[in-house]
């Protein structure tokens, strides 16, 4: 690969990193909310990848990273849809905008 | 430009547009099937950037894991209204505003800085032992970690960086897993509703 | 000598303050115990003071060889005040309860004529320098000489005499029930108060008499002042007791503030109140370093030079009475018959001479004095000096470093050889005191004397003093506190100008005449008794003030013992008749207390001046004085004819109350039947009285009315000031005087005063006093035997005949009126004043401060609620607001809050860069 360098792999992971970001602000649905982290979490992950490919004392601790990283997302999301279906056993909805209590 | 960029652009193309879908479909559903090509395509991109491991992962993960998860969650509650939620034209335009605000940062951010310093020598996927490597530093030995100076700016003192391995965080990760695992059990078990709020 | 006395007389001091204490905590029900521990405790004290005496006594060596010759005249003491000074000093050092003098001989090569004093102090307060040797303190100190331990016998064994005396008459104050019949009220008995008080008394006038320093003397005078003002209100429920307290107390500070102005000047300008410490400043020691007699023992008029006038060269002071005749005859610039006149020249000529010049030029006489000045410029001096004069005198004495004689410094600026000599002293050697602050000072502190002793003008409180229980009378206004006055004036006699020593003598003299022509005509027997007493009391003064210091206070011995006994037999009388206290409504009452009338009439002729009683002794000698004083000075003859007049009156008047009271028809048959002769307890004091008032004075031959062993005694404690040389008689000092270089006319203050005072030892003149006082007393007699004794006059007849006069004096002189117009109304007027300014201004200032006060809280309030509260209010509102804004985005929406979240990344990144991309 010549043409491609790091700037164009973190490119993309700005790219899924902002798609990820409006998709947890526009997304009303729990749900919806939850495919922004992981957008969000691909994004990190592909910066992670890319340095790990373009600079060679890190090579392996970018892999490590983008592992932990989606080993923590596996969690999240585990966590995350019990919370959404426990919210949803109690109001009956997934939207977020009901999940207003705490607001001030 | 050679097949491999060729083929990352294609791979990366598809995987921004999907994400793109992503946001912009408003059917929870549909948004779910785009996270598969997402997913996909980061796996994709992984695998060109010689991240073999790390794509396998993310497909078993993520695609195989995380999206049967997600769908099992939209069908768990997707009843007629909560399908098509969706926000209000301000929110969007805010929206837009904020992410395009965001892009520009980020976009900002890595193209002005100046790389140079970083020793940009891309392995040779043919001779990486990226895997076995991998295999060796969660199991706890420091051989798969090479020693070096770390990049600096110019001028700076140069920074030593040692051998290291990550057989702890690997277990703790683990328990983790574990933990929450039974977390999210509990948490999402089946129990009688006491009138709900409407 | 192992053993201090002083303590011993420290312990007797202090028992009487330790039955006061008792008495005080025992309160009412005491009783006849409280007398008998008050009686006891100054009965050990009339011991300790015996003891004392004769150890004292018992001490002094023989005299030399004309003082043994019984002439009246022992001649001031030697001097050894500076070594007992110098030792005081340097026994501060250790613990100055320990202070006192072991043995006053060792050290001092001349033999003493009389004991040692035993001394001893601590320090009650004190400022500067160390705890041992502070700068400048209070002391609490004992100083026993010849005239303490007299005073200290005569105190208190007629204190413990009427103490005794007391217990009788004051019986019927044991009951519960006590009805006054002056006040008509029925009160609760108060003998042991009564004993309460006299046991303080008795404290407080020994300590007077212990003091070694004026301050203490202070304290202790008002605290006799306050026993007098407790025991003449005794029976307070009486108005005129009680106005008479207040009038005695009041008439009292007039007298204690010229006191205190005294104590100040003293204390300015010689830095402490000790009198030996004072004294020692006020002369020098009898010779310097050099061993030459210098400015020995003098008190040395001099004029004050500023420093600059005498360039580099530090006087401080030119001697101006000084003449150093052996040098001027020595460098021949004087022809020989000026310098005899100089030579003959004695105190007398500088006896208030303004200065140098003036006195040699009256003394020379114009020619001779033209004359010496002319050689004396001819020789090369200047013109003699007539600048002002002023006291010098040094700080301490046997430091006296320089010489004035062959050896001293002279001026080298044209006053001649051997002149004007300069003393040269080393800066703040020399203290000075300017002479008319002295003057001042000495008259402050007789001031003092004056009110304690009731002499003229403030005799007034005195006679109302009778108020009082009649023990009270005899102890502190007879015998006792009254003679603190005198004592006082004794004790400070160094301290006294010649000039106050006039006044003195002019205030006695006065004194004794009105106080005597009052008597006269009083029927109140203890009034008479008191008009005595302020008669008496003028006599002690006036010989103080002529120089009779030891006659003057061998009277004030004397005269406690015959007065102590004149009022303990009126007390008898009043006792027998139920205080029935006008001689008109006694008489005849000789059969009826025997005893009484017999002691009372010892008192009489011991009072009248009958030879072989006490009286006559101290009466002549006092009178002696006078007429020495008078015959060198012609121009104060009253002082000599009215205290002659006044004995013949003196013997009238007291002769005139035993008449009326003892002799002559019962004038009131109510209270002759009651009458009745007092118990033993009365009695036996009186008889003891009535024993030392005829044989106190006696000397080896009572007949020699010169020759009194007690005057003698008291003589040899005269407070000497002076060496020797200068205060032996005239002829000697000029003997001495040439060979020394000293010429006795130059030597200045002390010998002016040696010679004031050196007068009355002419023994013709004490003859001749006498004589004149026998005659006047007899003349007395007669006149009180043809009126009063066998009736050939009747008094009422004559009291018509000379009813203006009569008025004058049964009106005192019009004292209490004129003081009435003098001062009190003055004082009601000025009192009506200060209260409208009080009312009006004062009060006003302080309505309309109030009023201020409120009006600026209205202010300070409207302030508080506005801008304090406002700002505090203020800060609230905006949190409140703030938090209110702050809340709006608190929406609850996550997806709000990942939208902040992105723009604040967002926004902190750009201003981040922002800053960087500035400072980059």
């Amino acid at each position: 690969m010549t043409t491609v360098g790091l700037q164009e792999v973190l490119l993309v992971g700005a790219v899924l990193f902002v798609a990820g970001i409006l998709c947890m602000v526009t997304k009303r649905n729990a749900i919806g909310v939850l495919m922004g982290t992981e957008l969000v979490l691909n994004g990190a992950n592909v910066n992670f990848v890319a340095f790990a490919y373009f600079h060679n004392l890190f090579n392996i601790e970018g892999q490590i990273f983008a592992l932990f990283t989606i080993i923590m997302a596996a969690a999240e999301a585990a966590i995350a849809l019990a919370i959404v279906l426990n919210f949803y056993n109690n109001h009956v909805t997934v939207d977020v905008d009901a999940a207003e209590d705490l607001k001030g | 430009m050679s097949f491999a960029d060729f083929l990352f652009w294609v791979v990366a193309l598809l995987t921004g547009l999907s994400a793109v879908m992503v946001v912009v479909t408003q059917n929870i559903v549909r948004a779910a099937l785009w996270l598969l090509f997402t997913l996909a395509g980061t796996a994709g991109l992984f695998f060109l950037l010689g991240a073999d491991f790390v794509g396998a992962v993310q497909l078993l993960v993520y695609v195989g894991g995380i999206l049967i998860l997600l769908v099992f969650g939209v069908m768990l509650t997707a009843q007629g209204p909560f399908v098509n939620l969706r926000a209000g034209a301000g929110e969007w335009a805010v929206a837009i505003v904020v992410g395009l605000l965001l892009l520009g940062l980020l976009g900002s951010a890595f193209l002005m800085t100046d790389w140079r310093f970083l020793p940009t020598q891309p392995p040779d996927p043919a001779t990486s032992r990226y895997t076995n490597d991998l295999g060796l530093a969660l199991l706890g030995s420091r051989d798969a970690t090479p020693p070096g100076t770390l990049p600096v700016h110019p001028g700076d003192q140069p920074v030593e960086r040692s051998r290291v391995a990550y057989l702890l965080p690997f277990e703790i990760v683990s328990v983790h897993l574990l933990v929450v695992l039974i977390g999210a059990a509990y948490l999402a078990r089946a129990r009688r509703r006491r009138g709900a709020r409407t | 000598m192992d053993f201090d006395y002083g303590l011993l007389y420290v312990v007797a001091t202090l028992l009487p303050l330790a039955s006061f204490l008792i008495l005080f905590l025992g309160g009412r029900r005491m009783g006849r115990l409280g007398a008998y521990i008050a009686t006891a405790a100054i009965g050990l004290s009339c011991v300790c003071s015996l003891i004392g005496a004769v150890a004292y006594f018992s001490n002094v060596p023989h005299h030399h060889g004309h003082h043994a010759a019984g002439h009246a005249h022992d001649g001031p003491g030697h001097d050894h005040h500076p070594d007992a000074h110098a030792d005081k000093k340097a026994d501060h050092g250790h613990d100055p309860k320990q202070d006192h003098k072991a043995d006053p001989h060792s050290g001092t090569k001349e033999e003493h004529d009389h004991g040692p004093p035993w001394q001893g102090s601590i320090y009650w307060a004190w400022v500067g320098g160390t705890a041992d040797k502070p700068a400048m303190s209070l002391e609490l100190g004992y100083y026993v000489d010849g005239l303490t331990v007299l005073m200290f016998v005569m105190v208190s064994f007629i204190a413990t005499l009427i103490h005794v005396f007391s217990m009788g008459y004051m019986a019927e104050e044991l009951q519960d029930q006590v009805e006054d019949h002056q006040a008509h009220v029925t009160r609760k008995g108060r003998y042991s108060r009564f004993f309460m008080f006299l046991s303080l008394f008795c404290f407080s006038m020994l300590n007077l008499i212990l003091a070694n320093n004026l301050f203490q003397v202070f304290v202790s005078w008002e605290l006799v002042g306050i026993c007098s003002y407790l025991l003449i209100s005794f029976y307070y429920e009486r108005l005129s007791a009680s106005t008479a307290a207040n009038k005695a107390f009041i008439v009292n500070r007039v007298g204690d503030a010229g006191f205190i102005i005294g104590l100040l000047i003293f204390w300015t300008y010689c830095g402490t109140f000790n009198f030996q410490e004072i004294f020692g400043q006020l002369r020098c020691p009898p010779e310097d370093a050099h061993g030459k007699n210098s400015l020995a023992g003098q008190i040395v008029r001099g004029r004050l030079v500023p420093e600059q006038d005498l360039g580099d060269r530090k006087y401080l002071a030119v001697v101006e009475f000084r003449l150093d005749v052996a040098q001027l005859e020595k460098s021949g610039a004087v022809d020989k018959e000026t310098l005899d006149r100089l030579r003959t020249l004695d105190g007398k000529t500088f006896d208030r001479a303004k200065s140098f010049r003036d006195a040699l030029e009256a003394a020379l006489g114009h020619e001779q004095f033209e004359k010496l000045e002319s050689q004396l410029l001819q020789a090369g001096a200047r013109t003699i000096s007539d600048g002002p004069v002023a006291l010098l005198f040094p700080p301490e004495p046997g430091d006296h470093p320089h010489g004035v004689g062959p050896d001293a410094e002279k001026f080298e600026d044209g006053y001649g050889d051997g002149i004007y000599l300069a003393v040269a002293p080393k800066p703040n050697q020399y203290r000075s005191i300017p002479y008319w602050l002295l003057v001042l000072g000495g008259i402050g502190i007789f001031l003092g004397c004056v009110g304690k002793s009731a002499q003229f003008p403030l005799q007034v409180w005195l006679p109302d003093a009778m108020e009082g229980p009649t023990p009270v009378s005899a102890l502190i206004h007879a015998a006792t506190m009254v003679a603190a006055g005198v004592y006082l004036v004794g004790r400070a006699f160094p301290l006294f100008a010649p000039e106050v020593l006039v006044l003195i003598a002019y205030v006695g003299c006065i004194t004794a005449f009105l106080a005597a022509t009052i008597a006269i005509v009083q029927t109140d027997i203890k009034k008479v008794l008191a008009y005595s007493t302020v008669s008496q009391l003028g006599f002690m003064m006036l010989a103080l003030g002529v120089g009779g210091w030891a006659a003057g206070l061998f009277h004030l011995i004397t005269h406690a013992f015959f007065k102590a006994l004149l009022f303990l037999g009126s007390g008898s009388v009043i006792h027998g008749c139920h205080h029935e206290q006008d001689m008109t409504r006694m008489g005849g009452l000789f059969p009826k207390m025997k005893i009484t009338a017999v002691t009372m009439l010892i008192g009489v002729l011991s009072i009248a001046g009958t030879p072989l009683f006490a009286g006559w002794y101290s009466k002549d000698a006092v009178l002696a004085s006078a007429l020495s004083f008078v015959t060198l000075r012609p121009q104060h003859l009253l002082l000599f004819l009215l205290p002659l007049i006044t004995a013949g009156l003196t013997a009238f008047y007291m002769f005139r109350l035993w008449f009326l009271t003892f002799t002559g028809k019962p004038r009131d048959e109510h209270v002759y039947e009651h009458a009745h002769e007092s118990p033993y307890v009365m009695t036996v004091p009186l008889m003891i009285l009535a024993f030392f008032s005829v044989t106190v004075a006696w000397g080896l031959n009572p007949l020699d009315a010169t020759g009194s062993a007690l005057e003698h005694a008291i003589h040899h404690e005269y407070p000497t000031v002076m060496p020797d040389r200068v205060a032996e008689d005239d002829a000697k000092v000029k003997a001495e005087a040439g060979n020394d270089a000293i010429l006795p006319a130059l030597v200045a203050y002390q010998l002016d005063k040696n010679a004031y005072l050196n007068v009355l030892h002419l023994p013709s003149l004490h003859e001749l006093a006498g004589g004149l006082a026998l005659l006047a007393a007899g003349l007395g007699i007669a006149m009180a035997f043809v009126v009063y004794g066998f009736g050939f006059l009747d008094p009422a007849q004559t009291k018509a005949q000379f009813q203006s006069v009569f008025r004058f004096l049964w009106e005192k002189w019009y004292f209490d009126e004129a003081y009435e117009v003098m001062f009190v109304r003055p004082a009601h007027v000025v009192a009506g004043w200060a209260r409208w300014f009080d009312l009006k201004v004062i009060d006003g200032i302080i309505d309309n401060l109030a009023l201020g006060t409120v009006r600026l809280s209205w202010f300070d309030g409207r302030f508080d609620l506005g801008i304090i509260d406002g700002l505090v209010n203020l800060t609230a509102n905006v949190v409140y607001g703030v938090g209110s804004w702050l809340r709006i985005f608190q929406t609850g929406s996550i997806r709000n809050y990942v939208l902040f979240l992105a723009l604040a990344a967002v926004g902190i990144v750009a201003v981040l860069s922002y800053v960087v991309a500035l400072a980059g």
